[in-house]
C-alpha cells in the first residue's frame, strides 16, 4: 500500500502524532468554517504543501494516492449539477442542468478537496500504529482499539494468503469466465473465513500462553521536541482556521 | 457505496454521527459480553474486521461486465451476528478512510449508518425470516446477502438526498437521481454479492460445518444433516 509506505518514511515520521493529529483536524475545521469556496481552495492548498512540501511526500506519488478519490469527487459534484424535474408535461420527467446549482455545488465540492487534503496529510505522514496510539489517549474504548490494532496486524496476512490462492487459482485458468470466476471467488473466501477461524484461536492461544489478561497492550513511542512540534501545529491550525473565517 | 470525505454538510454530518453512535455503544456492548463468556472472541472479531477490509478491497466480477467490490455486510451479519458488525464495519470504515482515502473521516458516521448497521440487520433479518419460513438454505443467504446491498445503497442515496434535495423536485426528485446514478453499479453488484455469498456459505456447510457451528450460524443438528 502505498500510503503505508509513505506514513513510514515520510521526513516528519518522527514528529509528535499529536501535532499531526491536530493539524489535520484544523484542516477539516477551517474547511467546513471557509465562507468561500476560495477560502476552501486555500486549505486545500496548505494540506497538500505541508505533505508535498513538509513531509516531503513525492508529487507523483502524492497525486496518484489522490486520483482515486479525485475521481470520486468529480463524479459526485457532477450528479448534483444534473436536476430532475417530474413535472415535465411533455415527457413526464426532464433532465437538466441546474445553473442556480453552480455555486453551491463549488463551495461543496472544494470543502470536500479541503477535508481530502487534509486526510490526506494526517493517512500519508502518520502511520496507523501511532493514530491508534492518539485514539488511546482520546480514551476510545479498549475494546474497540483491541479490534483496530488486530484488524491491522493481520490485514497483511490476510492480504498476502489472498495474492497466493489468486496466483494459484489463475494459474489453473480459475478465473478465465464469470461462472468459473464467481465459483472460484467463493472457494477463495471460505478459505479464507477458515483462516479467519484457525487464526484466531491460534492468536489466542499464544497470547494466553504469554500471560495475556484482557486488553492488548503495546508501548508507545517517545517523540523528541513534542511539545514545540504540536505548539507550531496548534497555532498554524489557528490561524488558518480564522483565516478561512475572515477571508471574505 | 461511499460518500465522501468533507461531502455531507456539517449538521448532516454530525447528525448521522450521532445516530450511529448508540449501535456503535451497543456493539460494543454484546461483544465485551461475548468476550466474557468466551475470551477467544476477541481475536476472532479483530481478525474479522481485517478479513472484512480484505474482503471489501477483492475485485468481484459483475454481470453486466464491469468490476466491482464486494462490501460483505450480509456475510458478516450472518457469520459474526449484525450488532458485532457496527464496530467491526466502524473499524473497516475509518481503515479504508485512512488508508485507501476511500470514505472519511467527516463522513464516518453517515456511512456507519449505510454499511455497517442498515445492511447488516437487514441481512440478519432476512436471513431469520426466511429460515422460519422455510425457504431452503441457499435462496435466504441469496436473499438476505443481496437485500443486505440494495438497501445500503438506497439508504445512501437517501442520505445524499436529505443533504442535497433538488431546487426543482425536493428531497423525492433527488432521491429518485442519486439512486438511478448508483443503479448502474449497484444492482449487478448486490446479484453478484448475493450469489458470491451462497458459493461461500454452501462450501463452509460442506467443509466446515463445525466451525459454523461453533459461530453459532447453524445448529449442531443442521450441521450433522
Amino acid at each position: 500500500m502505498l500510503t503505508e509506505q509513505s506514513a513510514y518514511s515520510n521526513r516528519w515520521r518522527q514528529v509528535s502524532p499529536v501535532a499531526k493529529g491536530f493539524f489535520s483536524l484544523c484542516g477539516m475545521v477551517a474547511a467546513f468554517t471557509s465562507s468561500s469556496p476560495r477560502a476552501a481552495l486555500l486549505v486545500s492548498l496548505t494540506m497538500t504543501a505541508a505533505a508535498v512540501l513538509g513531509a516531503g511526500i513525492p508529487t507523483v506519488r502524492y497525486l496518484r494516492i489522490a486520483t482515486t478519490p479525485l475521481l470520486f469527487l468529480l463524479a459526485s459534484g457532477l450528479s448534483l449539477l444534473v436536476s430532475l424535474d417530474f413535472g415535465n408535461p411533455v415527457t413526464g420527467v426532464s433532465l437538466h442542468m441546474a445553473q442556480s446549482e453552480i455555486p453551491r455545488v463549488l463551495q461543496v465540492s472544494c470543502r470536500s478537496l479541503a477535508c481530502l487534503t487534509a486526510l490526506l496529510f494526517l493517512a500519508l505522514s502518520t502511520p496507523l500504529s501511532d493514530i491508534i496510539a492518539l485514539l488511546r489517549r482520546c480514551k476510545v474504548p479498549a475494546t474497540l482499539l483491541d479490534m483496530m490494532t488486530l484488524c491491522y496486524r493481520t490485514l497483511f496476512v490476510l492480504s498476502e494468503a489472498v495474492h497466493e490462492t489468486m496466483t494459484a487459482q489463475s494459474a489453473r485458468l480459475g478465473y478465465v469466465s464469470l461462472p468459473i470466476a464467481l465459483r472460484s471467488l467463493g472457494g477463495l473466501v471460505s478459505n479464507l473465513i477458515v483462516q479467519v477461524w484457525q487464526r484466531s484461536m491460534a492468536l489466542h492461544t499464544a497470547a494466553e500462553a504469554r500471560g495475556n489478561d484482557g486488553a492488548l497492550r503495546f508501548l508507545e513511542n517517545r517523540y523528541a521536541g513534542s511539545p514545540q512540534h504540536i505548539t507550531i501545529a496548534v497555532a498554524s491550525g489557528v490561524a488558518m482556521i480564522a483565516l478561512t473565517v475572515l477571508l471574505p | 457505496m461511499h460518500i465522501m470525505e468533507g461531502f455531507l454538510p456539517i449538521e448532516h454530518a454530525i447528525g448521522w454521527t450521532a445516530a450511529s453512535a448508540p449501535f456503535v455503544a451497543y456493539g460494543l456492548y454484546t461483544i465485551n459480553k461475548r468476550i466474557k463468556e468466551k475470551p477467544e472472541q476477541r481475536m476472532l472479531l479483530g481478525v474479522a474486521a481485517a478479513f472484512t477490509f480484505v474482503l471489501s478491497a477483492l475485485k468481484m466480477p459483475s454481470v453486466t461486465g464491469s468490476c466491482s467490490h464486494p462490501t460483505g455486510t450480509g456475510l458478516g451479519a450472518i457469520l459474526f451476528g449484525p450488532a458485532a458488525m457496527a464496530p467491526i464495519g466502524m473499524v473497516v470504515l475509518l481503515f479504508q478512510a485512512i488508508l485507501l482515502a476511500h470514505g472519511g473521516l467527516t463522513t464516518l458516521g453517515a456511512n456507519i449508518f449505510s454499511m455497517a448497521i442498515v445492511g447488516p440487520f437487514a441481512a440478519a433479518a432476512i436471513y431469520r425470516l426466511a429460515k422460519a419460513a422455510r425457504i431452503p438454505f441457499g435462496s435466504s443467504i441469496f436473499l438476505a446477502a443481496s437485500c443486505a446491498d440494495l438497501l445500503t445503497y438506497v439508504t445512501t442515496s437517501a442520505q445524499l438526498a436529505l443533504a442535497f434535495p433538488d431546487p426543482a423536485g425536493g428531497f423525492a426528485a433527488s432521491f429518485a437521481k442519486f439512486a438511478t446514478v448508483f443503479a448502474v453499479t449497484q444492482i449487478p453488484l448486490a446479484i453478484s454479492e448475493g450469489l458470491l455469498t451462497v458459493i461461500v456459505m454452501n462450501a463452509l456447510l460442506r467443509f466446515n460445518p463445525l466451525e459454523l457451528q461453533d459461530m453459532n450460524v447453524i445448529t449442531a443438528q443442521e450441521a450433522q444433516a
